[in-house]
C-alpha cells in the first residue's frame, strides 16, 4: 500500500524580473519556453511505514518537490496523493495528519521553546493539558529540556532544528516530510536527529526526506529516488545503490615519466584510461587486481611512480553515469 | 502636528475634533499590523512551515483580521473618553451607536490593511511606504475637524463614513439624510466584506510568489 502516489508532477517558475520586459510581445509559445521547469514529470510512490529519501544535488527539484507534497506550492501539472487524500484538493485533511520541517525555516525567535511547541499545538487544537505534556515530552527527547524557558533566538543552529523537528512532531503525524535534515549541523545534533528519525520510523511513521548527502541516504532511507534537473534518474534501494558505485572503480596514478596509454589498456582489469591533466584516470573492473596488474607493468617498464590513489566515486560519478547510461 | 495644521485659523466645533481624532487613531491603528504580518513571517522563514498546518489562509488572514481590530478599537475609545469628558458631552451621546460604529469601522478598516500586504515581498519597509503612500491620502481626503458636506472627496474616503456615524453619536444629525445611519453603517460593511473577499483573492495568489528557491 502506499503512502504517497504521486503521478506526472511538473512544476513550472516563471523567470524573475530581468527578462520579463522583451518577453511582453512575443507568442504565448515562446513564453513557455522561457519557463524554468524545476520538476519535470515525474511520478513515485512511498510505501506506508518507510523512510523513502529524495537524493540529487543542489537545484535539482528537491525542495520543490516537497513543497508541492505539503501544499505549499500549487503544482503545474499532476496529482498528488497522500494517505488517499488528493493533497490539492483536501489540503487541511491532509495536513491534519503531517509533520513538515521545511528547508531553512525558523522556529519563531521571540517565543521560547516551550511556547513555540504550545503554539503549534493550539494550531491543531490539542487540550492546553495534553499540549504541555507532548511538549515536554519532546523536548526531553531532543535533548532540549533544559532551555526549555529561554528564547529561541538564544539556541545554536541544531538546537533551532531539533526544536523544527518537535514542532513536526507535535501532532503525532502519520507522515513527516524533512527538506535536508541535518545539512550544516554538527556531529551531536546530526547524530540525534539521524536517531530519531529512525525510532519514529520505527513506530510505524512514514518519513519523506530529501538530502544531497548520499551518506545520509545509506544510512536511513529504505529506497531512494536520485533526481537530476527536475527527473527521477534512478529509483532503488541504498543496496542496490551502492552496487552501482563500486561498479565505478578507479584508481588515480601520478607517474614522472610518460605512459603509453594503449598498452596499459590492454591489460585485463582495465576498462578505460583517461589522462587528466598531471595524472592518468584508470578504472577498473577490480580495485585490487588492478593496482597489482597497474604496478607489475609501471615495474617492468621501468616508470617511477610519485603518487597513487584509489578512487571513491562521489555522488556526481553516480549521476554522470546513470544520466550517460540512461538510468 | 496634523491635529494643529487642521486647527489653525478655524474654530472646530467640539464634536469634529472628538470625530476626527478617533477616526484618525482608528483607521491608523487598524490598519498597521495587517500590512506587516506576511512579509514578516516571510523574512522569519516562519510562514512555510505555517501553512503546512491545517490552517487556511483565510484562517491566518482572518486572524490576522481579529488582532488589527482588537488594537483600532481599544486605542479608539481613547480620544472618546478624553473628548467627552473635557468638553463635558456626557448628556448627548449616544453609546450604543458609537460602539456599533467603533466595530463595523474597526472591522472595515482591518480587512482594507490586508490589501497592503499583497505584494509577495519579505521587507515589511517596503509594505511600509506602500501604506504610507495610500494611508495618509485617505486621510487628507476625510472631513477630519470639519462638516461633511464642506470636504469634496470626502464620499471616496471610508473615514468618512465611521465620522459622521461618531457626529451621529455626539448628537448631531447626520450628513447623509433621515436614513444616514444605517447609509453609514452599510457602507463600512460593504467596505469590510468587500476588501476581505478581495484580499482573500488576492493574497491566495500571491503566497505561491514568496517562496523562492
Ligand atoms: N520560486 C522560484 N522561482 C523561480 N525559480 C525557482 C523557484 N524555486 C526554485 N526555483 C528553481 O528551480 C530549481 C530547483 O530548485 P529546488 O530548490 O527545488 O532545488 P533543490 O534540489 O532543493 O536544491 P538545494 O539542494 O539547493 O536545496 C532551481 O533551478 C531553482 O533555481
Ligand atoms: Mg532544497
Amino acid at each position: 500500500m502506499n503512502a504517497i502516489i504521486a503521478k506526472d508532477l511538473s512544476k513550472f517558475f516563471k523567470p524573475s524580473k530581468g527578462k520579463k520586459k522583451e518577453k511582453k510581445s512575443k507568442q504565448i509559445l515562446e513564453k513557455e519556453n522561457n519557463l524554468i521547469c524545476a520538476v519535470d514529470n515525474i511520478s513515485f510512490n512511498v510505501k506506508y511505514g518507510e523512510i523513502f529519501g529524495f537524493l540529487g544535488p543542489n537545484g535539482a527539484g528537491k525542495t520543490t518537490t516537497i513543497r508541492m507534497l505539503t501544499g505549499v506550492l500549487k503544482p503545474s501539472n499532476g496529482s498528488i496523493t497522500i494517505f488517499g487524500e488528493n493533497v490539492w484538493k483536501h489540503p487541511i485533511r491532509v495536513k491534519q495528519i503531517m509533520g513538515n520541517v521545511p528547508e531553512m525555516a525558523n522556529v519563531y525567535l521571540d517565543l521560547t521553546g516551550i511556547q513555540n511547541l504550545n503554539f503549534i499545538g493550539e494550531i491543531y487544537g490539542i487540550p492546553k493539558k495534553e499540549r504541555n505534556d507532548l511538549a515536554e515530552n519532546l523536548l526531553k527527547k531532543f535533548e532540549l529540556f533544559d532551555r526549555r524557558y529561554s528564547k529561541a533566538k538564544k539556541y545554536s543552529k541544531g538546537m533551532k532544528q531539533r526544536l523544527l523537528l518537535c514542532m513536526a512532531l507535535m501532532s503525532s503525524p502519520k507522515i513527516l516530510f524533512l527538506d535536508e535534515p541535518t545539512s550544516g549541523l554538527d556531529v551531536q545534533s546530526a547524530r540525534i536527529i539521524k536517531q530519531l528519525i529512525r525510532e519514529y520510523n520505527k513506530t510505524g511513521m512514514t518519513i519523506f526526506m530529501t538530502t544531497h548527502d548520499m551518506d545520509v541516504a545509506n544510512e536511513l532511507c529504505n529506497r531512494i529516488a536520485i533526481i537530476n534537473k527536475g527527473k527521477i534518474i534512478g529509483l532503488d534501494s541504498p543496496e542496490n545503490l551502492r552496487n552501482l558505485k563500486q561498479e565505478y572503480q578507479a584508481i588515480d596514478l601520478y607517474l614522472i615519466n610518460d605512459l603509453n596509454q594503449k598498452e596499459i589498456e590492454n591489460l585485463s582489469t582495465i576498462k578505460e584510461v583517461r589522462k587528466i591533466q598531471d595524472h592518468y584516470h584508470i578504472i577498473v573492473h577490480d580495485i585490487n587486481n588492478g593496482i597489482f596488474e597497474i604496478i607489475e607493468y609501471l615495474k617492468s617498464n621501468h616508470i617511477k611512480i610519485k603518487k597513487i590513489n584509489t578512487y571513491e566515486p562521489h555522488l556526481e560519478d553516480v549521476f554522470v553515469k546513470m544520466v550517460n547510461g540512461g538510468g | 502636528m496634523l491635529f494643529l495644521a487642521f486647527t489653525v485659523g478655524r474654530t472646530i466645533l467640539p464634536i469634529y475634533i472628538i470625530s476626527g481624532l478617533m477616526a484618525m487613531v482608528l483607521f491608523l491603528t487598524s490598519t498597521s499590523i495587517g500590512p506587516v504580518v506576511f512579509p514578516w513571517e516571510t523574512r522569519q522563514k516562519t510562514l512555510e512551515r505555517l501553512i503546512s498546518c491545517p490552517i487556511s489562509i483565510k484562517t491566518i488572514l482572518l486572524g490576522n483580521v481579529w488582532s488589527s481590530f482588537f488594537f483600532g478599537c481599544i486605542f479608539s475609545t481613547i480620544p472618546m473618553v478624553l473628548g467627552v469628558f473635557i468638553f463635558g458631552l456626557w448628556s448627548y451621546i449616544n453609546i450604543l451607536i458609537i460602539i456599533i460604529g467603533i466595530i463595523i469601522a474597526a472591522f472595515a478598516y482591518s480587512s482594507f490593511s490586508l490589501i497592503l500586504s499583497v505584494p509577495p515581498t519579505d521587507t515589511p519597509a517596503s509594505t511600509m511606504i506602500l501604506t504610507i503612500l495610500i494611508k495618509f491620502p485617505i486621510v487628507f481626503m476625510s472631513p477630519l475637524f470639519m462638516p461633511i458636506s464642506s470636504a469634496p472627496l470626502a464620499l471616496i474616503s471610508p473615514l468618512t463614513y465611521f465620522i459622521d456615524v461618531i457626529n451621529i453619536g455626539l448628537g448631531e444629525v447626520s450628513a447623509f439624510g433621515t436614513w444616514g445611519l444605517l447609509i453609514d453603517f452599510s457602507i463600512l460593511l460593504i467596505f469590510g466584506f468587500g476588501f476581505l473577499f478581495i484580499s482573500f483573492t488576492l493574497h491566495q495568489k500571491t503566497l505561491q510568489k514568496r517562496f523562492r528557491g
